[in-house]
C-alpha cells in the first residue's frame, strides 16, 4: 500500500512574477516535481528583430522593474561589441556607478521585504515594518541611496533612460557626484549594521556540491565583464556561450532551461559571485565576508541572503572608488557607426548573469537576438535543489511543507517576470489505497 | 496645521491625472500650511513625502468600472488589494500600509480619485481634462474641511 501524497504552492508569494511548484510523493519517494513559469511569453526576442540597435538598451530595459539597468549593460556592451566602440575608462567606471546602484536597491528589496519574513516567521514585510522598525528604515534608506544613483545617470529609477551605445545621454556633474560620495560614506556603515542583523536571524542552513558560475574580471568584483568562470574548471569569454550552455524547453513551463552541455544545472547569483570572487571584494567587504566566515566554507544556498548584504557593501564601495578617481570624459557617449556585427555581452544582474547576444545588418538594424536571463539559468538548479529538499518535508503539514519549499526558491531571488521565459506550489500526498490519487 | 496635496502618477496618458491637478494647484493660491508636491514612484518614496504633514490629501487616477473623469472621494480601505509586497506592485496602499506599520501614518489621510479614460501615452484624454476642475474644487474642499477639523482638534 503506497501513500501518495501531493504538495501544491498555487502561486508562489515574495517572489517576482508568477509561477507555481507541484510536487508528487508515492510514499516517500518523490515521483513528480515541477517548477512551472506560467507568465505568458514576452515576445522580446521577436520584436526587437528590426528595430536599431541602439534602440535595444531601452527596449530591453523593459524586461524588469527591479533589474533595467542589467538589461541595459548586456544590451549595451552587446551592440558596442557588434560595431566596433571602445567606451571611455570614465564611461566604464560611471557604468559600475550605476550597475552598483541597481545591485544596492534589488539586494535590499529582496533581503528585508522577501527573504527577512522567512526567518522571522512573520507573515510578510509589513509585519517585519511592525516589529523591526529600525532596520526596515535602514533598508528603505539605502534602497533610496540605490535608486538616486540609478536616476543619476539613468535620468529616473523607474524605467531608466540614460544609457546610449558609446556611454550616456548626459554625465553627473562634479557637485552631484561629490553630493553622493557624502551619502555613501554614511551609508557603508549603515549597510554593515544591516548585515550584521542579518546574521543573528535564524537564517537555517543548506550546504549543497553545486556548479557555480560567475563572470571573474583580473582586477575587480566582476559587474560588466570579465570571463564566465566556474569552481569546476570552466572558463570562457561571454562568446563562448553557446558551446558551454544549452538552452532546453520543458512543457510545465514558459521559461526555458539552461544547463552545461555534458554536465547538469548550475547556480548563478550573489552566493555564486562571492564565492567565485572573494579576493577581489573591497576591504570592507571582504571583512564583512570573514565575519561570516562559516556560512561560505562550502555552496550554502540558504546564505545567499549573507551574500547579498555583502554585495551591497562592495557596491557601495565601488561606487565610491568610482566617485574618487573620476576624470570626466571628453564626450558623454563616444562616436559611433551602425554597422553589421556581432557582439555577446555577459553581466552580472543583481540574481546573476546575464548573457546577450545580438546580430546587426548592414545599416546596424537588429537581425537576430538572444537573452539568457539568471532566473532561466537557475531554474533547473531550483527544481534539483527541491528534488533533494523534498523528502525532508514529507512529515510535515501541507502549510509548513509549503512555506519550506517556498522560503527554498527563495533563496534564489528568482525573478519571473525576467524569465518568461516563471511560480504558484502543489504537493500531491495521496493515498493510492484511498482511491484518491 | 501641515496639509500636503500630493498628486501621485506618471507622466503618461490618464495616470498623469493626480500630477495635472497638483501642478494646477501648485500654481493657485492656497491656505497658510497647505503645500503641494509630486511623486512619480509612489512605492517607498510616498512615505518621504507624507513626513512631517499632519495630514495629506492624496490625487491619484483611479481604474474601476466608473466612467472617465469621475471624481471620487476614497478611503485608504477602497484600494483594492494588489500581489503580496513585492517591488513591481509597492503601489499606493502598500505605500500606506508600510507608513502605518512603520509609526509614519499622518494622522489623516484623504484620497481624490479621477477614473482613467484610454489614454496611456501622451496627453490626458479629454474626459479626464474635463475634469480637472471638480477635481480641483473637491481637493480644496478637503482641503478646508481638513484644517477645520484641525481648528476644532477632531
Amino acid at each position: 500500500m503506497t501513500e501518495k501524497r501531493t504538495i501544491e504552492v498555487g502561486a508562489l508569494a515574495r517572489v517576482e512574477g508568477e509561477g507555481a511548484l507541484h510536487l508528487t510523493f508515492e510514499g516517500d519517494r518523490l515521483t513528480d516535481l515541477r517548477l512551472q513559469i506560467y507568465e505568458p511569453p514576452r515576445m522580446f526576442e521577436s520584436f526587437s528583430r528590426g528595430r536599431r540597435g541602439a534602440e535595444l538598451p531601452d527596449l530591453l530595459a523593459r524586461i524588469c522593474g527591479i533589474c533595467p539597468v542589467a538589461y541595459q549593460m548586456s544590451a549595451v556592451h552587446a551592440v558596442e561589441e557588434a560595431w566596433g566602440v571602445a567606451i571611455e575608462p570614465p564611461i566604464r567606471a560611471l557604468r559600475r556607478l550605476y550597475y552598483a546602484g541597481e545591485w544596492i536597491e534589488s539586494h535590499l528589496l529582496h533581503m528585508m521585504f522577501l527573504a527577512a519574513p522567512d526567518y522571522l516567521g512573520l507573515d510578510d514585510g509589513f509585519a517585519v515594518a511592525r516589529e523591526h522598525r529600525a532596520e526596515v528604515e535602514r533598508s528603505l534608506r539605502l534602497r533610496k541611496l540605490g535608486n538616486r544613483m540609478i536616476a543619476l545617470l539613468g535620468g529616473r529609477s523607474v524605467n531608466p533612460v540614460g544609457v546610449c551605445v558609446g556611454g550616456f545621454h548626459r554625465i553627473p556633474t562634479r557637485a552631484e557626484l561629490s553630493e553622493l560620495a557624502d551619502e555613501l560614506r554614511h551609508a557603508r556603515g549603515e549597510a554593515e549594521s544591516l548585515l550584521h542583523w542579518f546574521a543573528r536571524l535564524p537564517v537555517p542552513r543548506r550546504p549543497q556540491e553545486i556548479e557555480l558560475v560567475s563572470l571573474r574580471h583580473g582586477s575587480e568584483y566582476p559587474m560588466n565583464e570579465g570571463r564566465i568562470v566556474s569552481n569546476r574548471g570552466l572558463d570562457i569569454a561571454p562568446a563562448g556561450f553557446d558551446d558551454a550552455f544549452e538552452e532546453t524547453q520543458v512543457p510545465h513551463s514558459t521559461a526555458l532551461h539552461c544547463r552545461l552541455r555534458g554536465g547538469g544545472s548550475y547556480l548563478v547569483g550573489p552566493l555564486a559571485r562571492v564565492l567565485l570572487n572573494r579576493e577581489q571584494l573591497s576591504p570592507s567587504a571582504a571583512a564583512a565576508l570573514s565575519s561570516l566566515r562559516e556560512r561560505f566554507a562550502g555552496a550554502d544556498l540558504a546564505a545567499s541572503v549573507f551574500a547579498r548584504g555583502i554585495e551591497v557593501i562592495e557596491a557601495i564601495d565601488v561606487a565610491m572608488d568610482v566617485i574618487d578617481e573620476y576624470e570626466p570624459p571628453s564626450a558623454p557617449a563616444a562616436p559611433h557607426t551602425p554597422r553589421a556585427g556581432t557582439g555577446h555581452s555577459a553581466t552580472e544582474a543583481p540574481r546573476g548573469t546575464l548573457y546577450v547576444k545580438v546580430e546587426t545588418d548592414d545599416v546596424g538594424d537588429v537581425r537576430q537576438i538572444r537573452i539568457v536571463p539568471p532566473t532561466s539559468q537557475n531554474q533547473a538548479r531550483i527544481e534539483d535543489d527541491l528534488r533533494a529538499f523534498a523528502p525532508g518535508i514529507l512529515s510535515l503539514s501541507q502549510d509548513d511543507a509549503r512555506r519550506r519549499c517556498e522560503a527554498a526558491i527563495r533563496d534564489y531571488d528568482p525573478c519571473i517576470s525576467c524569465s518568461t521565459h516563471f511560480l504558484t506550489l502543489t504537493i500531491a500526498r495521496r493515498d493510492a489505497s484511498c482511491g484518491s490519487g | 496645521m501641515r496639509i500636503r496635496v500630493i498628486g501621485v502618477g506618471t507622466r503618461r496618458g490618464d495616470d498623469a491625472a493626480g500630477i495635472a491637478v497638483a501642478e494646477i494647484l501648485a500654481r493657485q493660491a492656497l491656505p497658510a500650511g497647505v503645500t503641494v508636491r509630486i511623486c512619480e514612484r509612489p512605492g517607498a518614496d510616498l512615505i518621504d513625502e507624507m513626513d512631517g504633514a499632519d495630514a495629506v490629501v492624496l490625487v491619484d487616477g483611479t481604474r474601476s468600472d466608473h466612467p472617465a473623469g469621475t471624481v471620487r472621494r476614497l478611503r485608504s480601505g477602497e484600494i483594492a488589494a494588489g500581489p503580496a509586497l513585492s517591488t513591481h506592485a509597492l503601489g499606493v496602499r502598500e505605500a500606506l500600509g508600510l507608513a502605518d506599520a512603520l509609526g509614519r501614518l499622518p494622522a489623516r489621510v484623504e484620497i481624490v480619485g479621477i477614473e482613467a479614460g484610454d489614454a496611456r501615452e501622451g496627453d490626458l484624454s479629454s474626459p479626464v481634462r474635463d475634469a480637472l476642475p471638480l477635481a480641483i474644487a473637491t481637493v480644496r474642499a478637503v482641503i478646508e474641511e481638513t484644517a477645520s477639523a484641525g481648528a476644532r482638534g477632531t
